[in-house]
């Protein structure tokens, strides 16, 4: 009972100290006093909080002393018979006390439990509505307004004949007329009088002794220490002997004791070490600002001192360019004034945290000149053509194809004004016009020196053409070849897709193509060169591996025909193989077999040329994106590879016969030349080397350089531009 | 007998450096000065040079013409100032003494008439493209066209003779010597594959060009023939063609070895029927292997051969085999022997640099000059006869050259071509012709070599 009574003692000058100082305090017996306090109110007021109860009290006791003071004699009675009945209620409501104190213990915040008040504004000053027509807001936003308020002599009046009007508080945070209960005033009078709130709240009971056990007289027992306590553990002393004797045989060994290192820290070293050390992950070392010199002293030497025409000179500086620090003299260090950039600094120092990158970048120190893959130098590889020393001139439109003649005496081209025309390549001059009267798209010349005839493609016809150049032997072979009998009796096969017939005013024949829409006629110039070159001259013979090679690449020309393409095509040089480009791949097939052997993913978006490596086993593409893919063909079906090189479409590319070089041309009018070394020995992969980019010709509608070819020979490259110029680049 | 001559370049130049010279000269005595030794400004260059011999003269002789020469100091063109020429060509020991002003030393300096050509012919027309020329008679000029024709002009641009019969272009031109004959025979070449040999006489006087045709058609090439070259004593000679092989023909007209069957050649277009001899080629260098661009046959025994597979090729004619050959790295396109001993190997080809090698010199792959201000394919080149210095080369950038070896500088530049200039020779020694794409065959005369 003694521990109880202390902790109310407690309680009750907490509690007046909280009265006196209106402060809260949130201690643990304070709130279990709070606890019982507002118990007792709860029973008349439900809707006030412990905040409002606070505010009320303060309030009721002012006005209770204003009270006091004024009714002091008269009220004596009262005050009196309150005091009375308190004694009364002591013992009846003892026991409860404790039990309701330890419940106030178990329970968590009060305030909780209580209804929110009417008002919602806060703790904020009650000045700030004082000239408002409304208190504040309850609790679904509205306005509460103010009560009307009384003038002074009628609420005199009114509480002069209302016994009960001393027991009202105004309260101002609700705006209501509080009236205290009897209980509640007794309350306030015995915490005025110093005594515990609580009527039923003993704070002198007796003590409760709550341990009990038999021998109550002394509570502990009075028996003597023994001996044995103050005598040594023989058994710890032999355990002693034998680590001792064991320490001194050298079985236990102690730790040596560290050595301490030496506390240095690299003064003036940088701190690119630091990162290291730090084992947090993004742990980025500050720069080290640099250290003040001589000229940073208050008074350095004269030398340091700009002169005016110096400080001029700063003038004209960029901002970024003049020194941050203008070194001045002082008489002393008194008389330095105040850094007037420092608020300036300051800020550029926080934006500077506000705005610095917040990732770790990983510096590499790597040259750039090793990453660049050792390639030998160009002029190593020469020949390769170089500058452009012959121009051929004579079309009228965009040249789009040159093919050269075995030998490279000759070359044709054909182009968009209908001609094809037979170069002389030595002198530049034009040894025959042959007029076709529709656009050129292919020229291809025979590659048998003993027939010296020219495939044409242009319109929906290929024409086989005699150039007129050889002897006379040959002539009459040429005009035998070119002779085409009167149209016979159509077989039934050959009648659908293709007619021959003799043309009507050049030397040759004329292929008239029926079934597709499209012209892929570029194919048959290739074909038919390709009879040529199996020496088949017969009709039938011929027709029929026409014939055989149309049903072979029918499905794969019937669908680009489709997407109205034109295919891009080329024989291997050997081997009964043939390519052919779809819109992103490259077919292989195999004429024989009459069958797909492999499928080439080129990766771009648009094949424009394809060419074949005189060896066959290394193919170059084209793009319309500018890119040129090398596949070799014992690698893999994606390209060894790709180079990006235009930055227009590539519009041919071209292999030399002989010599390791290939080229590429553009509609940027350029035309690139590369060296593409292709080693016999399966081990070591082509070498590719850019060599070149050759200028010269003219952009015209947008179009630049149509056609690259290569000389047969010599290590020379014949350009055809739109410019309707073909060019030749020599070594 | 010290002379101080006053020239436009120094007459602002009070203290200019002078040095101590000696003109001397092979030339004959109204062109010789006297041989004392004088001071002349070292900044003179080669036209000052000679304005100081031609007053020199003046003084000996007052009624001399003055005339352009040229200077040539320890066997070199002067082509700078004197000064700059000295250091260049590290003559400091002399240099030295003229800066210090000890005029002890003299410099001699040998002086020969300019070379250069005086004055332009009117070109004679042609119908096409003038492909081949030849100038080695000074009789008359013959020419090859791309209209299949042969032609010879007579001095003054007069056409005597015609020769038809080629159905291809003409593209190589050679007069065969024929000392002491009335008639003169002259092959040509052509883009038919055929060779053929014309007689016709050169001093007869005609009014209006004479056709003629030929006596013998040479066959045997498989492609076209590029050039053609007549044997020193006129009996055979020797084609390079397109099908990489050099053939040797005989020109007489009376076959010795039996192939005296004269057939009876058809034309196309029923003309007159004439008879005529073939020829079949009675010997074929083999070695080349491409186009045989350019062949010459300077002496009994050797053919010298260009060819577009980047090679010089020289044959042993007896044996028909190639004796050594030079790797240019460019497709040739014309060769010449000339210079000293006739020995040097002038060639050009699909570059703009002409190049002079010596074959005598072991290990000779490198030439030993290079002239280099073309702009384009060198097309012909071709030495003087008689000169060991002097050589013309002919660029398809229409620009015929004229060099000297003592100079790496052209003598002189002539731009009478509109467009590619293909052929280029020289007439009587004095004169420089040239045909070109523009059809026109010009001739620049003057050009005086001693």
């Amino acid at each position: 009972m003694r521990e109880r009574k202390k902790s109310s003692a407690v309680e009750v000058s907490s509690v007046k100290k909280k009265k006196e100082k209106k402060t809260k305090d949130n201690n643990e017996p304070r709130e279990q006093k709070e606890k019982e306090e507002s118990q007792s109110i709860m029973k008349q007021q439900k809707n006030t909080t412990s905040r409002s109860k606070k505010e009320k009290q303060r309030k009721a006791t002012e006005d209770y002393q204003s009270l006091r003071e004024s009714e002091l004699s008269g009220d004596e009675v009262h005050g009196t018979d309150h005091d009375v009945d308190n004694a009364d209620d002591h013992h009846e409501e003892d026991q409860t006390d404790g039990s309701e104190g330890h419940r106030g213990v178990e329970e968590s915040d009060s305030s909780e439990d209580e209804v929110a008040p009417r008002n919602t504004i806060g703790d904020v000053p009650l000045e700030w509505y004082k000239d408002e027509k409304h208190i504040g807001y309850d609790i679904s936003g509205k306005k509460i307004t103010k009560k009307e308020r009384q003038d002074k002599l009628a609420s005199f009046l009114a509480n002069v004949d209302d016994s009960k009007s001393w027991r009202k508080i105004y309260d101002e945070y609700n705006d209501e007329e509080v009236e205290l209960t009897k209980e509640e005033i007794r309350l306030v009078q015995r915490l005025l009088k110093g005594k515990a709130p609580h009527t039923d709240f003993d704070q002198y009971a007796d003590y409760v002794d709550w341990f009990k056990y038999d021998d109550a007289l002394h509570p502990l027992s009075n028996a003597p220490e023994p001996k044995r306590r103050f005598i040594p553990s023989k058994w710890e002393s032999k355990k002693v002997v034998q680590y001792v004797r064991a320490i001194r045989k050298g079985l236990i060994k102690f730790d040596e004791p560290k050595e301490e290192e030496p506390k240095f820290y690299l003064l003036w070293g940088d701190d690119s070490s630091a990162a290291e050390k730090a084992n947090h992950l993004a742990y980025i070392p500050a720069p080290k600002p640099k250290l003040p010199g001589h000229e940073e002293s208050y008074n350095p030497s004269l030398e340091y001192i700009p002169t005016q025409e110096e400080l001029n000179s700063y003038q004209l500086m960029y901002e970024e360019d003049r020194p941050k620090f203008i070194p001045r003299r002082f008489t002393s260090l008194r008389s330095v004034p105040a850094y007037e950039n420092a608020v300036k600094d300051s800020f550029e120092r926080c934006m500077d945290l506000y705005l610095c990158p917040r990732v770790r970048k990983k510096r590499v120190n790597i040259d750039p000149e090793t990453l660049k893959p050792k390639l030998p130098s160009r002029k190593d590889l020469k020949p390769y053509p170089v500058a452009c020393y012959l121009e051929y001139k004579g079309h009228k439109g965009a040249v789009v194809s040159i093919s050269t003649e075995a030998s490279g005496q000759w070359f044709a081209s054909g182009s968009t004004d209908g001609t094809v025309r037979i170069w002389e390549v030595e002198s530049g001059r034009c040894l025959r016009v042959l007029e076709i009267g529709e656009a050129i798209q292919y020229v291809a010349w025979n590659p048998l020196p003993e027939l010296p005839v020219l495939a044409v493609s242009a319109g929906q016809d290929v024409l086989i053409l005699n150039t007129g150049l050889g002897n006379e032997e040959e002539q009459r072979r040429v005009k035998d070849l070119l002779h085409v009998e009167t149209p016979t009796a159509p077989d039934d096969n050959m009648a659908s897709i293709v007619s021959w017939l003799q043309h009507d005013k050049l030397d040759g024949i004329r292929l008239r193509h029926f079934k597709v829409a499209f012209s892929p006629l570029s194919i048959f110039s290739c074909i038919f060169v390709l009879v040529l070159d199996l020496g088949l001259v017969e009709d039938h013979l011929l027709k029929n591996l026409l014939l055989a090679l149309m049903f072979t690449l029918d499905g794969v020309f019937g669908r680009m025909a489709s997407q109205g393409r034109l295919p891009l095509h080329v024989f291997h040089p050997t081997r009964s193989i043939f390519f052919v480009s779809t819109k992103k791949n490259i077919r292989v097939y195999d004429l024989l077999k009459q069958r797909l052997i492999k499928k080439l993913e080129t990766g771009l978006k648009e094949v424009s040329s394809i060419a074949i490596h005189p060896a066959g086993d290394n193919l170059i593409v084209g793009s319309r994106e500018g890119k040129l893919c090398w596949f070799d063909m014992d690698l893999s079906s994606k390209p060894y590879r790709v180079l990006k090189c235009h930055p227009k479409d590539i519009t041919n590319v071209a292999f030399h016969r002989s010599y390791p070089l290939f080229a590429s041309c553009s509609d940027d009018c350029t035309a690139y030349v590369f060296h593409g070394m292709v080693y016999s020995d399966l081990n070591q992969n082509p070498l590719i080397v850019p060599l070149e980019i050759l200028r010269g010709h003219t952009s015209s509608n947008g179009r630049g350089v149509m056609d690259c070819k290569f000389h047969p020979r010599q290590p020379w490259l014949f350009t055809a531009g739109a410019d309707s110029v073909i060019r030749l680049y020599c070594h | 007998m010290d002379m101080n001559i006053e020239t436009p370049e120094d007459q602002n130049e009070e203290n200019s450096r002078r040095v101590q010279v000696r003109f001397k000269t092979k030339l004959k005595p109204p062109q010789k000065v006297p041989s004392n030794s004088i001071a002349i400004p070292s900044n003179l260059t080669r036209f000052g040079l000679s304005s100081v011999v031609n007053n020199l003269l003046q003084a000996v002789n007052p009624e001399w013409k003055s005339e352009p020469f040229d200077f040539l100091i320890n066997g070199e063109l002067v082509r700078m100032s004197l000064e700059q020429f000295l250091l260049a060509k590290g003559i400091s020991a002399i240099l030295t003494r003229m800066c210090d002003l000890l005029q002890e030393k003299v410099l001699e300096i040998e002086y020969i008439k300019a070379v250069a050509p005086q004055k332009e012919e009117e070109p004679s027309l042609h119908d096409d493209w003038v492909s081949a020329v030849d100038g080695s008679n000074p009789g008359f000029i013959l020419t090859g066209c791309y209209d299949n024709l042969g032609r010879v002009w007579k001095a003054g641009g007069v056409c005597t003779h015609i020769l038809e019969g080629h159905c291809g272009a003409v593209s190589s031109v050679n007069i065969i010597k024929s000392d002491g004959l009335k008639y003169v025979t002259v092959a040509t070449a052509s883009k038919d594959q055929t060779l053929r040999l014309w007689k016709f006489d050169a001093e007869e006087l005609v009014n209006h060009p004479k056709k003629i045709r030929s006596f013998k058609i040479l066959r045997g090439h498989k492609a076209s023939v590029h050039s053609i070259a007549a044997e020193t004593s006129g009996n055979m000679v020797c084609s390079g063609s397109w099908d990489c092989t050099i053939s040797l023909w005989r020109t007489n007209d009376s076959d010795a070895a039996g192939n005296q069957v004269s057939i009876k050649k058809r034309k196309g277009n029923n003309q007159v029927e004439e008879p005529q001899l073939e020829g079949e080629a009675i010997s074929t260098l083999v070695g080349h292997t491409q186009c045989v661009s350019s062949v010459v046959w300077p002496q009994q025994e050797t053919i010298y051969s260009a060819s577009w597979d980047h090679s010089v090729r020289t044959w042993d004619v007896e044996m028909g085999k190639d004796l050594s050959d030079i790797f240019c790295g460019k497709a040739l396109n014309c060769i010449d022997i000339g210079g000293e001993g006739s020995a040097l190997i002038a060639a050009g080809g699909s570059d703009p640099i002409l190049r002079i090698w010596d074959p005598r010199k072991p290990g000779t792959s490198a030439p030993v000059f290079q002239f280099s201000s073309h702009n384009s394919w060198i097309s012909a080149c071709k030495w003087h006869n008689k000169s060991w210095f002097h050589l013309i080369s002919a660029s398809y950038d229409g620009k015929v050259m004229l060099w000297d070896l003592r100079t790496a500088w052209p003598l002189s530049v002539i731009d009478s071509h509109k467009d590619k200039v293909l052929c280029a020779d020289w007439w009587r020694g004095d004169s420089v012709i040239s045909g070109g794409v523009d059809s026109k065959l010009c001739v620049s005369s003057g050009v005086s070599i001693q």
